[in-house]
């Protein structure tokens, strides 16, 4: 039924006088909790991090060094070999060109035998020295 | 490639070779090679330098051929090697060390 039927005092004049039904502590109460911060001051100290700090990035770079001493020998090697086989290179590469550059030339002669004041087959800059053939490409080097 | 020489048994200078056989160049070529980029500082005409190229390609065939005389198995090794890590010489320290260790510098 009701509330009050339920919970209802011998004698009482209003639902107001019924006796709470309250959930709370035990009698005697809780026990106490703590809850103050208790932080610990222990562990390294300031001068300490810093010198593990400073220590451990000086070995770092001190094998970084180390690391670079050995790829610096490592490119050393392959440019001493390339700087070795060059001449070999450039001279299978000049024979070929003086064959080419001939037979260009007796191409050129062909073709402008008939043109007046077309001078002799070869035709190049004024400055005297000995340019490489301009094909009109600005960087040749690269395909 | 299995093998560094053609058909006529001399060894073809291919860039595996070359590189292989590098040291070796840079110590008995030595003049050859001065002599030729001396002359091509001088005056970079391909014509003007043909004697002393040509001077350099003999040097380093005639090394080859000595080479593969003298050490051709240790020589085939480490040439193939370097050809198939594409001239990267530390990738081949074994080779290289059997190929010393047999045509001493």
């Amino acid at each position: 039924m009701t509330e009050a039927m339920i919970r209802k005092k011998a004698g009482m004049a209003s639902v107001k006088d019924m006796p709470v039904l309250q959930d709370g502590p035990p009698p005697g109460g809780f026990a106490p909790v703590r809850f103050a911060r208790r932080i610990p001051n222990k562990g390294p100290s300031a001068m300490a991090i810093f010198l593990a700090t400073f220590g451990a990035f000086s070995w770092g770079m001190y094998q970084v060094g180390k690391g670079n001493k050995i790829r610096r020998a490592l490119k050393e090697e392959k440019y001493a070999a390339r700087r070795a086989i060059l001449p070999m290179l450039q001279a299978e590469e000049d024979e070929r060109f003086v064959k080419e550059w001939k037979k260009y030339l007796e191409e050129e002669a062909r073709i402008m035998k008939d043109v007046p004041g077309w001078k002799v087959g070869e035709n190049v800059y004024h400055s005297g020295r000995w340019m490489p053939p301009a094909t009109g490409e600005l960087r040749p080097h690269i395909w | 490639m299995t093998s560094t020489v053609d058909t006529a048994g001399e060894p073809v200078p291919t860039s595996s070779l070359l590189m292989a056989a590098a040291k070796h160049i840079g110590t008995k070529c030595r003049g050859e090679n001065l002599a030729f980029l001396k002359c091509k500082k001088d005056d970079p005409n391909p014509e003007k330098c043909l004697d002393k190229g040509r001077q350099v390609t003999q040097c380093v065939l005639h090394l080859l051929r000595d080479l593969h005389q003298n050490c051709s198995k240790e020589l085939d090794a480490y040439a193939g090697c370097m050809y198939y890590h594409t001239n990267e010489f530390e990738l081949c320290r074994k080779e290289q060390k059997e190929f010393e260790k047999a045509c001493t510098l």
